[in-house]
């Protein structure tokens, strides 16, 4: 009791010092809280846009090597894969050197693995079966390119498509989609001509449920609209594995895809077995990308990342500089303000207290202070994240991305490429770790303040800290 | 008892070497009084420390009760200033954010006194025996020089010390303060069986003890007084 009411009596003494230490210390903690915050929201936007090309519950992603295009100086006749030639005489249209001749107005749907070479479908069952892998599902990340011939050449219109293996529906793309008209998936529609599509998609298209889509050159009937993460890039139109794998050409080389997939996602049973689990796919298919949702974040450019580099840069130096300044005030007073008690330390040790009691009563008065700092930058914390939610603008996520459609125009070859930029909202939030340890931060600055001020306690001899020498 | 034999304080400041008390030998009995004079720098609050167990000899024996304290560890000092020993300063040095009552109850903190009701007690009565009994929660700025020093010397009481160490218990008193002062003390030297040491360079006072003991220069030279005898009156 005698201790707290000593404690309390030296802090309301010193009130404008603890003030200003339990400030400095609160300022500190509530930058490290803010820039947390902010972190956070960033790396949560991120995350929506990366959930949304790997779906939920996702912890590796097996791609197909991304294929190279064909040499611009290559003749139309004289390579493989599927290749356009445009002119002031029409068009003219070369599958695995088979050329046609195309007239203006003709419409070309492709629907093409553009992106990722393909992979066995028989590599989902044997990455399924490794050591440290939860589940596995192969799908198809597909992009539907379509071209009207034209004497005057213009950029194909195009679309991404997912073929989903729908009896894994917890893993992919799909696994986040949430059906808002119309129905999902069943294991019955697992051979047919069925398509759930983006609501935006479908919005900005005019399609509705019970209406159809061509996807390389197959009508497929909408049985559902779904919503997607708004600030994930989702694909534009689900179709099951199947019917993609049936439609679908492997991109410049023009071949089917019916016993392929060209992504497999995975999920490790632990988070610490991931780099195994990598490794073994690795040995398991040498010429596949291994993608973590972390490694396709560097992929991202826009302010996203901008914000990100700001929050996880500038902010952390600034916290940890703000830190450094709020401990070392506070040390400094600490210690000033032993010294100001020293005749009152050593009457204490006089009157035969020991000088660990003393210490643990500064380490208390220090630590009381780290206490209200700690308190007060929570709550500065809270305002930081609250002003940068009101106040920061709506970032943007860009993921470019290949068509995988090469064209030869009289200007040269061109190999379009899709850009898909994302309005992501970014919402700062305090967690309860982040809390955890800005409070421990405080209370460390107020015991790191305590423990100089101790040391010279510690030092003091009683006969110096009282008397003359007479 | 004391039993000082060629207790000497040397302080090195720098190159400097200051012999603050050379060679002392003194003995003081149980319940005496004894006052040391002598002139500002000359080792008498020195002398007061090692007495008090704040400082150790730099060399010689200084025993109390047959322990010497030289050489008794920095927890069994504290021990003895704790149990056995209160001081009072020129400057009263009380914690000023403490009441008059939480000032001596701090000297009872080292003692371990259970329970609170038994510290108030204690604290009470010896409040009371200073005549400050009605200023316990009265703060040390809301006291006059005079009261702060009975505060200071009932927290030097309050634990039941063998010995009363004073170092210019008036230095800082007007005379009539003072005259109270060194009254009070002498009634609870007589009361309480205390032996009381007090250092003061005022003849007024030192004249009041049974033996007084002159500081020149680091030596001490003691002679009787005709101060007053425990149970009767000077």
């Amino acid at each position: 009791m005698f201790f707290f009411t000593y404690l309390a009596r030296e802090l309301r003494r010193r009130l404008r010092q603890a003030i200003f230490i339990a400030l400095g210390l609160a300022i500190g903690v509530g930058l490290v809280l803010t820039v947390t915050a902010a972190a956070a929201g960033v790396k949560n936007a991120q995350a929506g846009v990366l959930q949304g090309l790997y779906g939920v519950g996702t912890d590796i992603t097996v791609t197909g090597a991304a294929p190279s295009p064909p040499k611009g100086a290559q003749g139309p006749s004289s390579g493989k894969g599927t290749q356009i030639t445009m002119g002031p005489n029409g068009a003219e249209i070369c599958t695995n050197g088979k050329c046609h001749a195309l007239k203006n107005g003709y419409t070309i749907d492709n629907l093409g693995s553009a992106s990722y070479s393909p992979i066995s479908a028989t590599s989902v069952s044997k990455i399924a079966a490794l050591k440290g892998v939860t589940a596995a599902a192969g799908g198809l990340l597909l992009t539907d390119n379509q071209t009207t011939i034209s004497a005057t050449p213009t950029q194909p219109t195009s679309f991404t498509v997912d073929g989903a293996d729908i009896s894994k529906p917890k893993l992919g793309p799909l696994s986040q989609a949430a059906v808002s008209s119309g129905r999902a998936f069943t294991a019955a529609d697992a051979n047919k001509n069925v398509a759930l599509v983006d609501k935006n998609y479908a919005a900005s298209k005019g399609l509705k449920v019970g209406g159809t889509i061509k996807i390389g050159g197959t009508a497929f009937t909408i049985i559902g609209l779904v919503a997607q993460a708004e600030g994930s890039s989702p694909p534009n139109v689900y179709v099951p594995l199947a019917r993609a794998q049936a439609v679908a050409t492997s991109g410049p080389t023009g071949g089917n895809l019916k016993n392929d997939v060209n992504t497999i996602y995975v999920t490790a049973a632990k988070s610490t077995d991931l780099a195994t689990v990598q490794h073994e796919i690795a040995k398991l298919l040498p010429t596949a990308q291994i993608t973590t949702p972390s490694s396709l974040a560097s992929q991202v450019t826009g302010s996203l990342t901008s914000a990100a580099k700001l929050a996880n840069d500038l902010g952390k130096w600034l916290s940890i500089l703000v830190l450094i300044a709020a401990f070392a005030v506070a040390v400094l007073l600490t210690m000033a303000a032993v010294a100001r008690r020293v005749r009152e330390f050593g009457t204490l040790k006089a009157l035969g207290w020991r000088g660990g009691r003393i210490i643990a009563q500064v380490m208390g008065e220090s630590l009381a202070v780290g206490i209200l700092g700690a308190a007060a930058g929570v709550g500065l914390g809270f305002a930081g994240a609250a002003i940068i939610n009101a106040i920061a603008p709506s970032l943007s996520a860009t993921l470019t991305q290949p068509t995988g459609l090469h064209m030869m125009t009289p200007n040269g070859a061109i190999s379009p490429t899709t850009s898909h930029t994302v309005s992501v909202p970014m919402y700062a939030s305090v967690g309860l770790t982040a809390i955890g340890v800005a409070v421990v931060l405080a209370l460390a600055g107020g015991l790191l303040a305590g423990a100089f001020g101790s040391w010279r306690i510690g030092r003091l001899r009683p006969a110096d800290a009282i008397a003359k020498v007479g | 008892m004391y039993e000082l034999t060629s207790v000497s304080k040397v302080y090195h400041s720098g190159t400097r070497t200051v012999e603050a008390v050379k060679g002392v030998d003194l003995t003081i009995d149980d319940g005496a009084w004894i006052a040391i004079r002598g002139r500002t720098g000359h080792g008498k609050s020195t002398l007061l420390n090692l007495l008090g167990g704040l400082d150790r000899p730099t060399s010689g024996q200084l025993k109390l009760d047959g322990r010497d304290l030289g050489r008794l560890s920095d927890a069994e000092l504290t021990r003895v200033r704790a149990n056995a020993i209160g001081f009072v300063f020129q400057t009263f040095n009380l914690v000023p954010t403490l009441s008059a009552a939480e000032n001596v109850e701090a000297a009872l903190i080292p003692l371990h006194v259970s329970g609170a009701a038994e510290r108030r007690r204690r604290v009470a009565a010896a409040l009371d025996s200073v005549g400050l009994a009605d200023r316990a929660r009265h703060l040390p700025s809301e006291l006059s020089g005079g009261q702060q020093q009975r505060v200071a010397i009932a927290r030097a009481l309050v634990k039941e010390p063998k010995v009363l160490l004073a170092d210019e218990p008036t230095g800082n008193l007007d005379e009539e303060t003072r005259d109270e002062i060194i009254a009070l003390m002498e009634k609870l030297w007589r009361e309480r069986g205390l032996t009381l040491i007090l250092v003061s360079h005022d003849g007024a006072v030192v004249r009041r003890a049974q033996r007084l003991a002159i500081m020149t220069r680091g030596h001490l030279a003691v002679k009787t007084t005709e101060g007053p005898t425990r149970g009767g009156r000077s």
